[in-house]
């Protein structure tokens, strides 16, 4: 098991504190002695497939589960013993239908807000996710992307120290993603630590200062999306697009690439493979071009993804 | 708690199934059973065909058939035979034809009538039977050795059948708002995710139950209220009840409320509750005594019906609109008090505010 020690900033004590924690549903086994860190300011990623673990390990920490072994704090507090003061603290993001669909967006936020010792206004959190036009309307009158936005504002009625975020872009179009991860950055810049669930790579990769891969009830791998990647054996991607073709047998033979794949693009030839550095790649495809008498139309060298690092720590992929 | 309570009341008055069980229904209910004219129950049509209307025997029978206060009668203006009887039956102007014919110094009246009407029809064929012997005995020139006389009271109180109904009513609705929309708010809550989010946040979950329940509670009283003005305003008297009569009913919603409590707690998935909820509170309107005094019931159902808390309810509710004493009450009273404890155990191991 690959596990990744990760750069911590070393600001203050820290908000998360994860040790051998284990959940046993009956015979399954949940999560699998899980031990890690989150410092104050960051924006945590837990990334994996269905049935990692991530939901459950959110929720022990969220105070809704207890864990079967092993011990956390959140905040300072005990989560077995401090429940409650853990609670207080902590902003939590369900699926949006988990609000009373008789109630208006102003109402809810009201009522949770009730629940807590200090609570921030309603009208004010509206605006924050431009939903202020909408206080008076109910859940089910939003289209998807307003319902994640009041999921996530509904999360920060009791002015959070640390906010749990489960899955917030599921299901949204790219554009709706984009704004969602604005405020969730901006719920970061005012000073909360943001730890969030996701199976989609690309979001880690652009919104989490860190990212935890789980697969099965286990740590897989635990760094900055840029470190995840370093620590690939072949941490980049090549990709030559050319007019004619070139002998692939030679491109496997070269030192320090794997993966080659091969394809015909209308009457260019397109090649990607994986490489473990990129110069010496480069120089040689362009000379396997040249021998072969094929022009090189594009020639492109891109990180590896955290796609790539999963299916290397897990040999599987992420959407599995 | 107070923020908690009023978003729970809102949630329920705004939700306009659980309105529609709690006051539409009855009040639908009250106002058919009052288009309905229950004085002219009971009267048939029959259409009466002599071969030969002089005859002493033929007049006496007449005169003693329109005599008779449950019959309408009619003679036919010539003699019919039996499918001419089937032809005027079929028309439907009549419930019955007798045909009366006269051979030599003997007289056959035959009844002939259709089975759409089996409890008329039979009452009827009784009916006119004992008119028969009568007429028999009287032209034999022998006493009747018994008189017989029937006299039809309702009650002591000569409580009217609208009367009888209205408490009817306003328990059936007490039952289906209680039982229903509890079971079905309970269910929806925990399917939607409210109760994990609920449990996410410092509030205490039995906080959150216990709003919901009184906010189902709340509402069933004003549920009270607006069926008994509307029931009051078309007659039903239920207002001679009193102060017993409106505490008792919202009492006995506790053991509804509870019931729905089970049910969401039993039963999972949206459609299943309601179809549960249904299947307790369908059996328990009709054989409670809602519509009708379980005396007409079976003896078997009879005794089942006799365990059943709407039974019960009721009648103590009728007793109070009849004048009755809180005390003359104690055994319905104690049958409710024990079916609220046993309800409330039962929902205490079988519903959990913790999803799955």
């Amino acid at each position: 098991m690959a596990q990744a020690p990760g750069r911590e900033p070393t600001t203050g004590a820290p908000v998360i504190e994860v040790r051998g924690i284990t959940k046993q549903y009956g015979e399954l086994t949940a999560l699998d002695g899980v031990s890690f860190t989150v410092q104050p300011g960051e924006i945590f990623g837990i990334l994996g497939p269905n049935g990692a673990g991530k939901t459950t390990l959110v929720e022990i920490l969220e105070g809704l589960t207890k864990p079967t072994a092993g011990d956390a704090s959140v905040l300072g507090h005990d989560i077995r013993t401090a429940t409650d003061e853990v609670k207080k603290r902590v902003g939590v993001q369900l699926q949006a239908s988990s609000y009373h669909q008789y109630l208006t967006l102003r109402e809810i936020l009201e009522l949770f807000g009730s629940f807590y010792p200090r609570s921030a206004d309603a009208g004010e959190l509206l605006q924050r996710v431009h939903l202020a036009d909408r206080a008076e309307a109910r859940i089910k009158q939003l289209s998807g992307g307003m319902q994640q936005r009041f999921s996530i504002v509904a999360a920060l009625v009791n002015q959070p120290d640390l906010v749990f975020f489960d899955e917030p872009t599921a299901g949204l179009d790219p554009d709706a993603r984009r704004d969602l991860w604005d405020i969730v950055r901006s719920v970061r810049d005012e000073g909360s630590t943001v730890v969030l669930t996701t199976h989609y790579m690309e979001e880690a990769e652009a919104l989490c200062d860190r990212v935890m891969m789980m697969d099965r009830g286990r740590i897989a791998a635990l760094d900055t999306p840029p470190g995840l990647v370093r620590s690939l054996h072949a941490p980049y991607r090549v990709r030559m697009t050319t007019l004619g073709q070139i002998d692939v047998t030679r491109v496997s033979a070269l030192p320090g690439t794997s993966e080659v794949h091969h394809f015909a693009e209308g009457n260019l030839e397109v090649l990607e493979l994986r490489a473990e550095k990129a110069p010496p790649t480069v120089t040689a495809l362009t000379g396997l071009a040249q021998d072969a008498g094929a022009e090189v139309v594009d020639l492109a060298v891109l990180p590896a993804t955290l796609e790539d690092v999963f299916l290397s720590v897990t040999g599987r992929g992420l959407s599995g | 708690m107070r923020a908690l309570f009023g978003a729970s009341l809102k949630m329920v008055v705004r939700d306009r199934q659980a309105l529609f069980w709690a006051l539409i229904f009855p009040i639908i209910f009250l106002g058919v059973f009052r288009l309905f004219s229950f004085d002219s129950f009971g009267t048939t049509d029959v259409l009466v065909s002599l071969d030969n209307p002089s005859s002493p025997s033929q007049q006496a029978l007449l005169g003693a058939l329109q005599s008779a206060e449950f019959l309408e009668v009619t003679v036919a203006d010539q003699p019919l035979d039996r499918a001419g009887a089937e032809t005027e039956i079929d028309d439907d102007n009549i419930n019955a034809v007798l045909l009366v014919s006269s051979d030599g110094a003997r007289v056959d009246a035959s009844l002939i009538h259709g089975i759409s009407d089996p409890i008329g029809s039979s009452a009827t064929e009784a009916g006119i039977s004992s008119i028969v012997d009568s007429v028999n005995l009287q032209l034999m020139g022998g006493n009747p050795p018994i008189a017989f006389v029937t006299e039809r009271i309702d009650s002591a109180e000569n409580t009217s059948f609208f009367e009888f109904l209205g408490p009817g009513i306003i328990g059936m609705g007490l039952m289906n708002f209680a039982t229903i929309s509890l079971a079905g708010s309970l269910s929806r809550y925990r399917e939607e995710g409210v109760l994990r989010r609920i449990r996410a946040t410092p509030l205490e979950p039995w906080k959150f139950f216990a709003s919901v329940v009184l906010a189902h509670m709340t509402v069933a009283a004003m549920q009270v209220v607006v069926i008994s003005v509307v029931a009051e305003a078309l007659g039903a008297n239920v207002f001679r009840g009193g102060p017993p009569f409106f505490i008792l009913a919202v009492l006995g919603t506790v053991v509804f409320l509870n019931l729905g409590v089970i049910v969401a707690g039993l039963v999972h998935g949206r459609g299943a509750v309601e179809g549960a909820a249904n299947a307790i509170t369908l059996p328990m309107m009709f054989l409670s005594g809602t519509f009708f005094p379980t005396g007409s019931l079976p003896d078997v159902v009879r005794a089942a019906v006799q365990v059943l808390p709407l039974t019960h309810l009721l009648t103590a509710m009728r007793a109070f609109v009849d004048g009755d004493s809180v005390v003359s009450q104690w055994p319905h009273l104690l049958v409710l008090a024990a079916w609220i404890a046993g309800t409330f155990v039962v929902a205490r191991f079988t519903f959990s505010l913790e999803d799955s």
